[in-house]
């Protein structure tokens, strides 16, 4: 007798592409919710089948599609359509946005070996730094591409560690580039006084420089786990010292599965206390470059972040305060703002989205009535991925919004008294970078967030991280080969071998024989082939 | 749950206080629980055509009428007990140049100024439990509805058990709470008076982000115009005392909110 049939355990959305996380060839990828929860699943011919958690609430994930707006053509491409996505960046003329921020690394070297850095830096014999010509080059391909650039961040390595920083800060600011975002570790900003004076002093309100703070917490484990020694004391310093110097910063937390996840509601708070702070970014750990052994289907995700924000701020947050960022794959970022008043006896906060009915404006899917244009631009622009607290253009915005919250019906002029909140108005935003594992081409089509490389190409961060693109950069920069890094997974452990940089690759890298670095992400489903051979 | 000794009382007090500055600081203006996604949940529903003529009971500032005029090409006839606020709905529409389209009558939920027959729909949103004879409102909706004519509801549910003694007084009332019933009890009322639901669904996220709608929006006035809050005679602390007990409720699954879509039969 045949057995019953039975049916599938997951509902299958949708059919994508990813990579091979080992041997990084392009391979066909399923989308599946099971229990609530977004999986991506893939198959190489050669290494088998992966799968790894995209997102842990798969109605959020549905519900976000409504908040995708149509993408802005950039100026200029760099490249041409040849292989197809993700092979061919960057940009090509497919990809479907333009760049809302330009990243910049300046170097491969820095002044600590953190456990996780998915740049893969550290003290290392055989990185590279850019020159002055390079960097113009790299920032004159923003500008080309762009116009006029929202936000440039430097970043490394540690940036802060170049002998031209200042001189690259200056070379932006003499561009039509609206805002310097410096991307550090915090440990010259905490040692070198003048350092944050030279900084200060190149902080304009028109054309601002914001500190871009790497910061996962409070506990000493959770700096000598993530950082590998404790900097508690020298981020406390590098707060201090901007806040004295009139420098906005933004801190930047990594959120590690069982190392920080508990301090998420910590930083928040801390941040809203602080003078100097008025933005977090969360983002859970990218298991690209350097990071700890990890569980691909347990992994940290947008929305569990955002749940475990609600659980530890309860008198503050709900995880409807959160809006997923239309301009990238709505699924990629999600962001709120805070309204702060602190007083003596009580701080007041009041997320902006229970304000106002974001959904009426950024839902681009089902709205069949345009809703008030001045306030959409207002809310497109701060929820974007170029939005940065102490930028003119996110100031504006969010006194649009402001001016949204009139009550004519209680004769007070509210925009009048919320423009002196513009003060008060704190961002906190939740990005979940891809990896090798959780890479799906349709998102990575629409990234927003794009690295500039020397050769002068923009490359979206998460293809950039994954593909293979930052190993192929790193080898023409330093001229020493440089094999594709492998995510340190769990499963994976049996085919990891150490890099001389700390990360993982695969044991028997394959090549050429030539010596030649393989293509970037060779297609292993576009292949030209007969859809049924005979 | 019992009824109310002075109806009268209380049903003016209620639109009143919709018209009321204090209330209209603290409820803004276009917030009912699930905002205008549900509603455009509950046009889908009734299936409207172009030019169908929809009554909306209880209108109060239009944008339930004006959305319904907008995207499904209806007319709309918005009913509102609240004089200013009818005056107000007026305005705000001709504005919005929809003033041949929508019309709003000054007018009692339990005797509707419209003839019988007349409506291919009716919408109804949070506001039925704030009627103290729902009885004869859903006779009126009934007689206003053309036979297989749709009504399209969302309100406030409770469970069968008591209400914390702090939501049954006026304030609750106000807070669309107080007279709110078991979805069941909705369901018999309506059938009663010939209308046979045909769907229910529940949206109890939405009253808990009314709620905290209602919460923010104090806070903010308490940071930007305290002063104003003391004249308008609301008290801050009062309320967030209250909002905090509503939203205890919902989570303990005493108070729910609810869409439901009945027929005239």
């Amino acid at each position: 007798m045949a057995g019953a049939k039975r049916d599938r355990d997951e509902v299958f959305v949708e059919y994508t592409k990813s990579i091979c996380p080992v041997c990084k060839v392009v391979v066909d990828a399923q989308v599946n919710i099971r229990d609530n929860k977004v999986y991506l699943r893939k198959r190489c011919r050669e290494h088998g089948w992966f799968e790894a958690l995209v997102y842990g609430d798969a109605q959020a994930y549905l519900a976000s599609t409504r908040f995708n707006k149509p993408g802005t053509i950039p100026l200029t491409f760099q490249t041409d359509v040849k292989d197809g996505c993700p092979s061919d960046c960057g940009l090509c003329p497919e990809h479907k946005q333009h760049a809302c921020l330009g990243i910049i690394e300046v170097n491969t070297n820095c002044n600590l070996d953190c456990p996780i850095c998915f740049a893969d830096s550290g003290h290392q014999p055989d990185g590279y730094s850019i020159s002055l010509e390079q960097c113009e080059r790299m920032l004159d391909t923003f500008v080309a591409a762009e116009g006029e650039p929202e936000v440039v961040m430097f970043s490394g390595g540690e940036p802060t560690i170049h002998k031209h920083i200042l001189d690259f800060i200056d070379l932006a600011r003499a561009r039509p580039i609206k805002v310097v975002n410096l991307n550090t570790n915090g440990i010259r900003l905490a040692t070198d006084k003048r350092f944050v004076a030279a900084l200060a002093e190149r902080n304009r309100p028109d054309r601002p420089v914001n500190i871009y703070l790497q910061f996962d917490g409070f506990d000493e484990r959770t700096h000598r786990e993530i950082r590998g020694k404790d900097l508690r004391e020298r981020k406390r310093g590098a707060l201090d010292n901007c806040a004295d110097a009139g420098l906005t910063v933004s801190l930047a937390a990594a959120i590690e599965r069982g190392l920080n996840e508990h301090e998420i509601g910590d930083i928040v708070r801390f941040g809203i206390e602080h003078p100097a702070v008025r933005s977090v970014v969360f983002q859970p750990v990218t298991h690209s470059g350097r990071h700890v052994e990890f569980d691909p289907l347990t992994r940290l995700t947008n929305s569990d972040v955002i749940e475990l924000l609600a659980a530890q701020c309860p008198d503050w947050f709900g995880k409807d305060d959160f809006f997923p960022v239309p301009c990238c794959f709505p699924t990629c970022r999600s962001v709120t703002y805070l309204l702060v008043d602190r007083r003596a006896n009580r701080t007041d906060v009041v997320p902006i989205p229970r304000l106002i009915n974001i959904d009426e404006y950024l839902d681009y899917v089902t709205n069949r009535v345009m809703p008030d244009a001045a306030v959409r631009a207002a809310l497109e622009k701060l929820w974007s991925a170029s939005a940065f607290m102490g930028a003119e253009t996110t100031a504006r915005s969010l006194e649009t919004t402001a001016g949204e919250l009139d009550c004519v019906a209680c004769g007070i002029d509210l925009p009048q008294a919320v423009k002196e909140l513009d003060e008060r108005a704190f961002m906190i935003v939740v990005q979940d970078f891809q990896d090798p594992y959780t890479l799906n081409v349709k998102q990575l089509m629409k990234c927003c967030v794009e690295e500039i490389t020397p050769d002068g190409r923009i490359i979206p961060f998460c293809a950039y991280n994954s593909v293979g693109y930052r190993e192929q950069v790193r080898e023409q920069m330093s001229g020493v080969r440089v094999a594709d890094v492998v995510p340190n997974a769990v499963e994976l452990q049996p085919v990891l071998a150490d890099s001389p940089y700390g990360s993982k690759v695969a044991r028997s890298t394959s090549s050429d024989g030539n010596g030649h670095r393989p293509a970037i992400a060779p297609d292993t489903t576009n292949v030209g082939r007969k859809a049924v051979e005979r | 749950m019992t009824v109310p000794e002075d109806t009268e009382r209380i049903k003016s007090c209620c639109a009143a206080a919709y018209g009321n500055d204090a209330v209209a600081l603290v409820l803004g203006e276009s917030y009912h629980p699930g905002g205008l996604v549900l509603t455009r949940r509950v046009a889908e529903a009734l299936r409207l055509r172009p030019n169908q003529r929809v009554v909306d009971v209880a209108s109060g500032p239009g944008a339930t009428a004006r959305l319904l005029a907008t995207e499904h090409h209806v007319t709309v006839d918005g009913v509102d007990l609240g004089e200013s606020t009818v005056a107000n709905a007026r305005s705000t529409t001709e504005k919005a140049g929809l003033g041949d389209q929508v019309r709003f009558h000054h007018g009692d939920a339990e005797c509707l100024p419209l003839p019988d027959n007349v409506a291919d729909a009716l919408v109804c949103e949070c506001a039925f439990c704030t009627f103290p004879n729902k009885e004869a409102a859903a006779a009126e909706f009934a007689r206003v509805l053309r036979p297989g004519g749709r009504a399209g509801i969302t309100d406030v549910t409770i469970a069968e058990q008591e209400l914390p003694e702090e939501l049954s007084t006026l304030a609750g009332w106000v807070a669309c709470i107080a007279d709110a019933r078991p979805l069941q009890d909705y369901l018999r009322i309506l059938a009663d008076a010939g209308l046979q639901t045909l769907r229910t669904e529940t949206h109890n996220d939405a009253i808990a982000r009314m709620i905290d709608q209602i919460d923010a929006r104090l806070r903010v006035l308490r940071m930007t115009s305290a002063n104003r809050l003391t004249e308008a005679g609301v008290d801050v602390d009062a309320v967030l005392k209250h909002t905090g007990l509503a939203r205890q409720a919902v989570a303990d699954g005493l108070i729910g909110y609810s869409l439901l879509i009945a027929e005239k039969v």
